[in-house]
């Protein structure tokens, strides 16, 4: 049954592509339904399956041996991710209306966008399904690879230079990342002779380069995770995908990164490695530093997506950085996984809510204003742990922290969480400012506000073990919730203070600005030295040419020696005689 | 007795190679052809004169009349009229090349000397004492240099039945006229005969084909390989 | 070493069957060339019928010798002793001649159809003929006298043949070979006079015996040295060669590179091996000419424009590969493990040479039938056209490039492994140099072959057999590779 399951929910993705490409042949563009309702039901099936139960499946047949598990890590993992692309279907489903008519009237463009976006999205769709489920190195590869390059096609959907520069920016990084994950993912494999995640774990936990590993996959998986440094393809590329698209970038695909992580990172691990903890506190640096600096970043952003987007990285930051406490203190992991896994959860559907939220504002429907953009903000507020499920994740890590300890760490997740509230302001804020009326669909709202009531009551349907959500004691609550009204504050005061001057906001993308120049002055030189090696080689080839005739010309020219030979036959011939009797003469007497 | 006898080979020998050599160097064809049958008629004498009677029948009959008569045949009907000297070789060597034909005579007579000197002990003690083997062994150098130098493929093939009897006369003075000798004499008249035959033949083909000009044999047909 | 060429008294006579074959593989062809004259077969069928008888008889000679032993008959005519023995290497080079003889004449009716119809070629049949009588003769003579004779006959025969293409080129390289082939017997006899007159006998046997280390003896192998090398182009007297077989008729090429120079190499190496056991700078010199033979035929034939000038002049390298081996086999205290391998490989390689040789001129021949024209610039787009032709080239060329499983590989392998052995480097060195080089002149072949710039639609078909008697030879020279044992066997035999 469960296996049947799993073969539906893997394959139905795939007849949903399938069926795109059968209707772009089949049926005529103007009766053409690109959203239709089979193509929302592409993740139905995988929602299903994470309902169904903890199972194994091993494939022998299946690339190098397929080992797939349903586990406590990956189910509600895929309960979420599968959640999220359902609600960005339906949403999806409203978002396009107006692109669909356009296609229908006829426009060639639109056409072309439109089957794009719908023949990739369930393919990225197939690609996060495996690699959730996938328990052996090539499966998860294979899934990993799928839902980065299929991607590609959601970011670039419209089509502007913006979309344009973003999908660059995407890809060019998910490139190295993939470069980075396959060379860990091949030494630690070749050095274990293993083929599965949690081979690939114990060896990085025991190998003696198993840091360096571990670095590898840790970067390359950071791209996707937006470890700072790597994550400026996210506030070029949330601003310009769809709103549907960028709520499954930044809620499902995001976290495909920390589930690398939670695979194949010693986390929890006894007797570590110095080296390792090590790795471990620049993990835990790395994420604290993209928690803060996206959220100082971020409030100055325009766009509300982009805006957003440094929210992911700050959360993602904070995510990153409980995963290096579980390399520096292992003692504590057993406890944090769960929350981590609320929180991730938390997150997905949150900052779903909050992409849709932007599609919602941008098309309102012909509510009271106050009432939408309250709406618009709470799974905002829920994100900073003011409120309902976003209180119960924050409770979840501390809880797991105190427990251990880890007061410094509290202490700076807290801090964090004010610049959280900071950029949900902001967001808002700028929501607030872009608003505009009409052409709202009812799928896009509704979509939206199950995504909104999933995203706040997120501990009671996600599938986590027994007894692992704690609803925080009263007394916690002031110290849960006090970061949002101080955030709030901080935005408010600063946009009043800041209104006279005349400050440009720093651009989107950050880092971006200053790698781009590097690489070009990078292939600029490579450029030039090339074309230096040609001229060089020109040179060589026509010396080599020239010497080449030369010899062949001295070589004719000894040749006609053969003709003299010819001539000279007696004569040669009595001095041959002549030549053997010396010899002879010479060596006998 | 001695004496006589002496004087009886040394002017056979005399004339021998004279006659060899006025036919070697004779740029005038039909008169080296002539000097070359004199030459078999007078090494039929040097045969009779060496107690092999039936060699000189062979001789006169293979060296004198047929081949003599194919050289004859070969110039006599030449086709002059397309290039009226034609009996005269006017084909000039460098004198490197003369030169060089010159030492490797001075070596092949040096080197056939020094084996006769081994063969016959009393050879060492006066170079007369066989005057007729003396006169084969410059013959055979001679005529061998003379094969080497020309280029006329009629005086080319006039040296060769130069040398050759000049071979088959050192090889009858030095190992006698005894059966087998004079069965390798027979075998190698015969295949002179048979080769300058073919040899005249051949020439005669080649002047109606291309004219004379074919003649000068390795000069014309220097190509090239490549 | 004189075990080796059956200079030794036979424990038995031959039988009276015995007899009779030899008289049939001696006086047969002879008579098949007389009646191919009368009756100009032009047809495959009736050159196998003649043939067959002839085969059967050196096949009868061979089981006789395989039963007892080395073979010899002797008679005395008048005070003259004439001699014939057959050891185990006559039996191999007596096979090796029938056998490629055969496949030339089963090749000839149809190229002489295709080619020269209207020509009075009637006469190549008794040339032909007396031309295998004359090297049978030759592996079989036994003394000075009969050898001679033999060479000379052959040599005409030879000289005839080449001519009768009639061309003036033809002529005029006939002309020139005639005249070197004359005059290089002249040196040979003078060589065999010295011997005479000195010895006293023409019996190579006696003179085994006999033979002292004097400066006759030196005069006399230096002169038949300098004649033989003549007669057997080898480098740089080499220069005859390319002419005759770039104007002669396809079987006559063959025949003629495959068997009529290397009889002359045979008589050398024989000679030698009499008068000549312990020395040491000649053959070296013999071998240092050979390493040059190797690179300038390799080089000569890279830059030839006509295929068979290409052919002709990988002869010359081939043949140095033999020059080679002369000082492996004749020296002064060679051990005997080097003096065996070199003893294998030269006959391996020169029996695999003429069998590929034969059929690569055959192959040429098809091609320029084929083609109408002798150039390699013509053989553009026969690789589509004339595969089977290529593919025997390519055969043949494998046993020239010395690659495995060919006699060429076994041959040059055991070669190196007496230079190895001997510690001859630069003969190494020669060995390898002169791989590359064949394998330059093979591809530049293939190379016009394979141009399709250039496409031809007018290919004169061939007459049917011919490609395949060209592909049976080739691959008995890649299967002689595999089953070298078998004549080595019979080589080894006149040791037992």
């Amino acid at each position: 049954m469960s296996s049947l399951l799993l073969a539906v929910a893997l394959l139905w993705p795939l007849v949903v592509a399938g069926s795109t490409v059968w209707c772009a042949y089949q049926v005529p563009a103007h009766q053409r339904n690109y959203v239709s309702m089979l193509w929302v039901s592409a993740a139905w099936p995988a929602l299903l399956l994470a309902y169904v139960g903890e199972f194994q499946w091993t494939i022998n047949a299946w690339m190098l041996g397929g080992y797939w598990e349903l586990n406590a890590l990956s189910r509600p993992w895929l309960a979420f991710t599968a959640l999220l692309w359902s609600i960005a279907a339906f949403h999806a489903r409203g978002y396009f209306a107006g692109e669909q008519r356009q296609a229908q009237a006829g426009d060639a463009n639109a056409q072309r966008r439109l089957q794009r976006l719908t023949l990739f999205w369930p393919l990225t769709l197939l690609g996060n399904l495996l690699l959730i489920i996938a328990q052996d190195i090539a499966s998860f590869y294979l899934g990993f690879a799928l839902m980065t390059f299929a991607a590609y096609a959601l970011v670039v959907h419209n089509g502007s230079p913006a979309a344009t520069l973003g999908a660059k920016a995407y890809l060019v990084l998910a490139v190295i990342g993939e470069g980075l994950i396959l060379g860990g993912f091949l030494w630690a494999a070749g050095t274990s002779d293993t083929l599965t995640l949690k081979g690939v774990r114990d060896t990085l936990a025991s190998a003696d380069h198993g840091v360096w590993m571990a670095l590898l996959l840790w970067l390359g998986l950071g791209v996707k995770a937006g470890v700072i440094g790597l994550h400026v393809w996210l506030p070029l590329a949330h601003p310009v995908a769809p709103a549907p698209a960028s709520a499954v970038l930044s809620g499902a695909m995001i976290k495909a990164g920390l589930l690398g992580w939670l695979n194949v990172l010693p986390l929890g691990a006894q007797g570590l490695s110095p080296e390792m903890t090590q790795l471990g506190n620049i993990i835990l640096v790395a994420g604290f530093a993209a928690a803060f600096g996206a959220a100082l970043y971020g409030v100055w952003q325009q766009h509300p997506k982009a805006v957003l987007a440094y929210s992911s990285i700050s959360q993602m930051g904070m995510l990153t950085a409980l995963v290096g406490v579980g390399l520096v203190t292992p003692s504590v992991w057993a406890t944090l996984l769960p929350a981590v896994i609320l929180f991730a959860g938390h997150h997905a559907l949150a900052k779903g809510a909050l992409f849709m939220g932007t599609s919602v504002s941008e098309h309102m429907p012909k509510w009271p204003s106050p009432l939408l953009f309250l709406l618009i903000a709470l799974p905002g507020i829920s994100l900073t742990g003011a409120l309902a499920a976003g209180m119960f994740s924050k409770w979840g890590v501390k809880h797991a922290l105190y427990e251990f300890e880890q007061e410094r760490i509290i202490l700076l997740l807290t801090w964090a969480a004010i610049g959280t509230a900071a950029l949900v302001t902001a967001c808002v804020w700028r929501q607030w400012q872009q608003r505009h009326q009409g052409g709202s669909d009812s799928f896009q709202w509704g979509a939206w506000l199950v995504a909104l009531l999933a995203a706040l009551v997120t501990p009671l349907w996600l599938p986590l073990p027994e007894a692992s959500v704690i609803a925080p004691p009263l007394k916690e609550w002031v110290g849960i919730i006090w970061p949002f009204p101080v955030g709030v504050l901080s935005v408010v005061v600063l946009m009043l203070a800041l209104r006279r001057s005349a400050i440009s906001p720093p651009p989107s993308g950050d880092l971006w600005w200053v790698y781009s120049p590097v690489a070009i002055i990078c292939i600029s030189t490579a450029r030039s030295v090339a074309g230096l090696c040609g001229k060089g080689k020109a040179t060589s080839v026509a010396l080599a040419l020239k010497s080449e005739r030369a010899v062949m010309g001295g070589l004719l020219r000894g040749l006609q020696a053969e003709a003299w030979m010819r001539q000279h036959g007696g004569g040669l011939m009595m001095a041959l005689a002549v030549l053997l009797a010396l010899l002879l003469m010479w060596e006998g007497l | 007795m001695i004496s006589s006898i002496n004087t009886m080979e040394s002017g056979l020998a005399v004339c021998l190679l004279v006659i060899a050599i006025a036919c070697l160097f004779d740029r005038h064809l039909l008169r080296a052809c002539w000097l070359l049958i004199l030459f078999a008629l007078l090494m039929s004498v040097a045969w009779w004169y060496l107690n092999a009677p039936w060699l000189a029948l062979v001789e006169v009959v293979l060296g004198g009349v047929l081949t003599g008569g194919s050289f004859l045949y070969a110039l006599r009907n030449l086709p002059s009229q397309r290039s009226p000297i034609v009996r005269y070789d006017h084909t000039q060597v460098g004198w490197s090349h003369r030169i060089t034909r010159v030492l490797l005579t001075v070596a092949w007579s040096l080197m056939l000397g020094v084996a006769i000197q081994f063969l016959l002990p009393d050879m060492a003690l006066s170079l007369t004492e066989h005057p007729l083997i003396l006169a084969a062994v410059v013959i055979v150098s001679v005529g061998m240099g003379a094969f080497a130098l020309h280029r006329h493929l009629l005086r080319r093939l006039m040296a060769f039945n130069v040398l050759g009897s000049g071979v088959f006369l050192m090889l009858a003075g030095m190992a006698d006229t005894r059966p087998s000798s004079q069965a390798l004499i027979s075998v190698g008249l015969v295949i002179a005969w048979l080769g300058s035959l073919l040899g005249v033949l051949l020439i005669r083909r080649l002047v109606e084909q291309e004219g004379s000009v074919a003649l000068d044999g390795e000069q014309s047909s220097t190509r090239l390989p490549s | 070493m004189m075990w080796r060429f059956g200079l030794y008294d036979p424990s038995f006579d031959p039988l009276w069957m015995t007899h009779w074959a030899l008289a049939g593989a001696l006086l047969l062809p002879i008579m098949a060339g007389l009646l191919g004259a009368i009756f100009r077969p032009s047809r495959a069928l009736p050159v196998v019928l003649a043939c067959m008888p002839i085969l059967v008889a050196g096949v009868l000679m061979v089981i006789d010798y395989q039963q007892a032993g080395l073979l010899r008959w002797q008679w005395v005519i008048g005070d003259i002793e004439f001699t014939l023995r057959f050891s185990g290497l006559s039996a191999l080079m007596l096979l090796i001649t029938q056998w490629t003889a055969a496949a030339v004449a089963m090749y000839t009716p149809g190229y002489l159809r295709l080619t020269y119809p209207d020509l009075n070629n009637r006469w190549i049949w008794p040339l032909m003929g007396l031309l295998v009588s004359a090297l049978s003769l030759i592996w079989l003579a036994a003394d000075l006298l009969t050898l001679y004779a033999a060479l000379e006959i052959m040599g005409l025969a030879a000289v005839g043949m080449l001519l009768l293409s009639g061309k003036p080129a033809a002529l005029k390289a006939g002309m020139r070979y005639l005249l070197l082939a004359l005059v290089g017997s002249l040196a040979f006899l003078l060589g065999i006079a010295l011997l005479l007159s000195q010895w006293g006998s023409l019996n190579l046997a006696v003179l085994v015996e006999l033979v002292e280390q004097e400066p006759i003896t030196w005069v006399a192998a230096a002169l038949m040295g300098a004649g033989l090398a003549l007669k057997a182009a080898l480098f740089p007297l080499h220069g005859w060669l390319t002419p005759v077989h770039e104007n002669a008729w396809t079987p006559v090429s063959a025949l003629h590179a495959a068997l009529v120079i290397k009889a002359s190499l045979y008589i050398l190496i024989l000679l030698w091996s009499i008068l000549l056991p312990e020395t040491l700078l000649a053959p070296r010199l013999i071998a240092w000419l050979g390493m040059l033979a190797i690179v300038w035929g390799g080089l000569v034939a890279w830059r030839a424009d006509s295929l068979k000038t290409l052919i002709a002049s990988s002869t010359v390298g081939q043949l140095g590969y033999l020059m080679v081996a002369f000082p492996l086999l004749l020296g002064p205290g060679i051990a005997p493990l080097p003096l065996a391998l070199a003893w294998d490989g030269f006959w391996l390689h020169l029996m695999g040479h003429a069998l590929a040789k034969a059929a690569m001129f055959m192959a040429a021949g098809n091609l320029i039938i084929a083609t109408g024209e002798s150039s390699l610039n013509a053989l553009a787009g026969t690789s589509r056209r004339l595969p089977l032709s290529l593919l025997i080239f390519g055969i043949a060329s494998v046993t020239l490039m010395g690659l495995p499983p060919s006699a060429g590989f076994t041959a040059k392998w055991l070669l190196l492994q007496s230079m190895v052995l001997t510690q001859q480097w630069v003969a190494v060195a020669a060995l390898m140099a002169g791989t590359l080089l064949t394998a330059a002149y093979v591809f530049r072949v293939f190379r016009y072959s394979f141009d399709e710039t250039a496409p031809r639609h007018d290919y004169q078909p061939l007459a049917p057999g011919m490609d395949l008697i060209a592909l049976c030879l080739a691959v008995a020279a890649l299967a002689l590779g595999l089953l070298a044992h078998l004549p080595l066997a019979l080589l080894h035999g006149g040791g037992a």
